[in-house]
């Protein structure tokens, strides 16, 4: 409780007083931000897209709690929330007098029917089971929701925060796909397919400083020399994040714009199928753990951007723990540990990589190069993004594949077993469900780090780093978002100066 | 005429019928869970299972089939599954950009292209004519969003009288959207006006040496009159041929162009449609260039009898 209230007063403070400090914020202007893909709807409860979220979340949609710039949950919806001594019933008091963008008024009946709509049957919420874990929903009072558990649930708050859970209005939320309407700071407008959405200045925020900005335009520019040559016409202020980052290494030293090299929540990593052979022997997969030098990953892939991972868990995400030295690279010891595996004249394998994927790509080039030096050869295989889902994420017909996985607080995939690496560990799971029951915050740490170690010794794929994420603005644009510690471009305190 | 058209109509009706099919069963076979990939790979297994039944996935073939194309006679249309709208409005706004970008694209390769043909061809390999050629040859050899990038470079981000690209949208002005469309139509005109150059010299060349030219002459016609009244009138019948299967072809698939552009067109729509599996929309819009590519060619038929009156369509 002590520590929740901690919470709420810090996301006072930033809310009231502005980190840029500085100088004041001006109000006023029309930022135009470019993103590389175009959102599939504007829905982030029906759909999991990463460029969903990005357009909506902060910035149209709110939900109960927010994450801010340094990846905190702070007040959205509700003002604060209290948690009882077992853990598992929540009390949040929602904010007074909210009202979506069409006029209805945000209250406790409308948190209650948004809860049920994601968990009921026949929701299309990607991720029910954040709300399936909700036993009973009352509603004293307009201003109050209890939310009770059937079981103490240690990432119940960080999914109340994600896009999957933000309010929608009991009218109007059929057509939130094409048609947004939320009670975010700015209000959606317009949608021109193919080209831009458009969102103006919500007069009627509940926090009446906010936002500074009159205008937000999404423009959705996918080619990378393209956006690098609409910003430097002009014609945008920002690239939210930059699909090649060899442009971002050429901008840096353009003195009219910045560079944020700031941290995601992202892992790219080698999947591996953990019943493939010889991908199924322990030692195999530790042996090429030694084999990759992941800084000449991250140089070589990345132009330096971006920071090495032991596991998977980024370290932008709290009870974050370095375990980049547990397998250092040492081409020798790889090859003893393949010796030792029964190869000692090493294997063919072969690396399917998705073609919409740059980074993958690349990645996998560089490291094909260097598991040959132990021995390993891999054939390069690249797929387009349906086959990819079907034949290796679906049908696991595949031993190596390279992704990167954006969702934060997702080493649970680890523990079903037939998710696509094919883990089949019971210390994990345990380990998990102790890691979901953990009442404190520092038996959470310790679980979590349990967690990550386990599949960090077993090698499950190859961890090789954290996506940066980069974003290049015109030098006039102020308070923009350093690290991605959730799925967002929030501009809500964004402000340009003049 | 009417029996020609009758046939032409008919002819139309199969081939969509048979593109309807083709297409279908392509994209029904197709590997990529539709419902998967909008989803995304951490969805539950209940949650596919009921954006499946949602869309209509877990019906047989024919029933898939008879829905869509009973969908498209009625009148009533396909929805997107991304943008949740008709299918037929996506269509008409991306046409906005892709159709005047194609005939705006189509006059530079005209006005390029003709009167440097027909020079080319009156100075039959004397060195204005081989520098003529020698450019084409350069035309020829060009990638067109190649010349796009350049184009780019230079006049957006150098002298920063053109915006690198985006479409305002016609309601933002008409002068701002051709403006917007310039560019991108002049790098696919100049490409284009190669090949219709080289046409058009090609063509012109036979007809120079054709009787009724030198009758022509004989009678004292001026040679202007010889070369434009006389010649590139029966010259136009290829060049009226190519100029149409190119035509059909920007409209179809300028999607690099409308990339490096980022122009809102039909290319990027279908483009984008099929790596995020949106069905209804990749299905409306092939079947759609598939009319669109017949019905350019029948009226390329036809413009035939204008040049040349010998030819009669029974």
């Amino acid at each position: 409780m002590k520590k929740l209230l901690f919470g709420f007063l810090i996301g006072l403070l930033l809310i009231q007083n502005h980190p840029a400090g500085a100088s004041a914020p001006q109000k006023g202007g029309n930022l135009i931000v470019c993103q590389p893909a175009e959102p599939p709807g504007l829905d982030p409860t029906a759909n999991t897209a990463a460029a969903i979220d990005r357009v909506v979340y902060s910035n149209i949609y709110e939900g109960l709690v927010k994450v801010d710039r340094d990846g905190k949950y702070i007040p959205g919806l509700a003002t604060m929330w209290d948690l009882s001594a077992e853990g598992k019933v929540y009390t949040f008091n929602l904010r007074k007098g909210v009202r979506f963008h069409n006029g209805e008024s945000f209250n406790s009946q409308v948190a209650k029917w948004n809860i049920e709509r994601a968990k009921g049957e026949g929701t299309v919420n990607p991720h029910p089971e954040y709300f399936r874990g909700i036993d009973k929903i009352e509603t004293p009072d307009e201003q109050t929701l209890i939310l009770t558990l059937k079981d103490v649930d240690a990432l119940f708050i960080t999914h109340m925060a994600e896009g999957d859970a933000v309010m929608l209005p009991m009218n109007g939320y059929e057509t939130a796909k094409s048609n947004p309407v939320g009670t975010g700071p700015f209000k959606f407008t317009k949608w021109v397919p193919g080209d831009r959405v458009e969102m103006v200045r919500n007069d009627a925020y509940w926090n009446p400083h906010l936002p500074y900005l009159d205008k937000v335009t999404f423009k959705f520019i996918g080619d990378p020399s393209a956006q690098l040559a609409a910003l430097k016409a002009g014609d945008i202020d920002v690239i939210g994040y930059i699909a090649a980052p060899e442009s971002a290494m050429e901008l840096s030293k353009d003195k009219r714009f910045k560079v944020y090299a700031g941290t995601t929540t992202g892992e790219v990593i080698m999947s591996t199928n953990n019943k493939a052979k010889p991908f199924d022997n322990k030692l195999v997969r530790q042996a090429m753990a030694h084999a990759i030098d992941r800084k000449m990953v991250i140089d070589l892939v990345m132009f330096g951007y971006g920071t090495s991972i032991g596991s998977h868990w980024s370290p932008s995400t709290p009870y974050y723990k370095d375990l980049t030295g547990k397998f250092p690279y040492n081409p020798d010891k790889a090859k003893h540990l393949l010796a030792e595996a029964g190869y000692a004249d090493g294997f063919e394998a072969t690396i399917k990589l998705p073609a919409i994927y740059s980074y993958s790509k690349r990645a996998g080039i560089v490291i094909a190069d260097l598991l040959k030096d132990v021995g390993i050869k891999l054939n390069i295989e690249i797929v387009e993004w349906g086959q990819w889902i079907e034949r290796i994420f679906k049908k696991k017909e595949y031993q190596l594949t390279m992704i990167g996985h954006v969702e934060a607080w997702d080493i649970g995939i680890y523990a079903n077993p037939n998710y696509y690496f094919q883990y089949d560990s019971q210390e994990f799971r345990d380990a998990y469900a102790m890691a979901l029951k953990a009442p404190n915050e520092s038996e959470k740490a310790k679980w979590f780090g349990i967690c990550q170690e386990i599949i960090a010794e077993d090698a499950v794929n190859g961890f090789l780093f954290s996506a940066p994420s980069l974003a290049v603005m015109k030098q006039r644009v102020v308070n923009w978002w350093e690290n991605y510690p959730t799925i967002a471009l929030d501009c809500t305190e964004v402000w340009l100066k003049n | 005429m009417s029996r020609y058209l009758i046939t032409k109509l008919i002819t139309l009706i199969l081939l969509l019928f048979l593109v309807s099919i083709t297409v279908f069963s392509v994209l029904f076979v197709l590997p990529g869970d539709p419902a998967q990939i909008i989803l995304g790979i951490n969805a539950t297994p209940e949650t596919l299972e009921n954006l499946r039944s949602e869309l209509g996935l877990n019906q047989p073939f024919m029933a898939q089939y008879l829905d869509w194309i009973g969908n498209l006679l009625s009148g009533e249309g396909n929805r997107s599954i991304n943008y949740d709208i008709p299918v037929s409005e996506l269509i008409i706004s991306r046409l906005k950009v892709t159709g005047p970008l194609a005939l705006l694209a189509m006059c530079f390769a005209i006005l390029i292209s003709i009167p440097l043909g027909i020079y080319a061809a009156q100075h039959q390999n004397r060195p204005t004519d081989v520098l003529v050629m020698f450019f084409t040859q350069i035309g020829l050899a060009t990638p067109d969003f190649w010349l796009g990038m350049l184009l780019i470079m230079l006049m957006a981000v150098k002298l920063g009288l053109f915006s690198a690209g985006g479409f305002p949208g016609w309601e933002a002005g008409f002068w701002s959207s051709i403006k917007a469309l310039l560019l991108p139509a002049f790098a696919l005109g100049m490409i284009r006006a190669s090949v219709l150059t080289r046409l058009t010299r090609s063509s012109m060349l036979e007809v120079l040496n054709e009787d009724y030219v030198k009758t022509a002459r004989a009678k004292g016609v001026h040679e202007r009159g010889v070369v434009y009244g006389h010649a590139l009138r029966n010259a136009m019948v290829p060049i009226i041929t190519i100029m149409g299967l190119q035509l059909g072809q920007l409209v179809a698939g300028a999607i690099i162009i409308e990339n490096v552009f980022y122009l809102p067109g039909l290319g990027r729509l279908v483009f984008q449609a099929i790596g995020q599996r949106d069905l209804p929309v990749v299905r409306d819009i092939v079947l759609f260039m598939a009319a669109a590519i017949v019905i350019i060619n029948i009226l390329v038929d036809m413009s035939y009898v204008y040049f040349d009156p010998r030819i009669r369509h029974e």
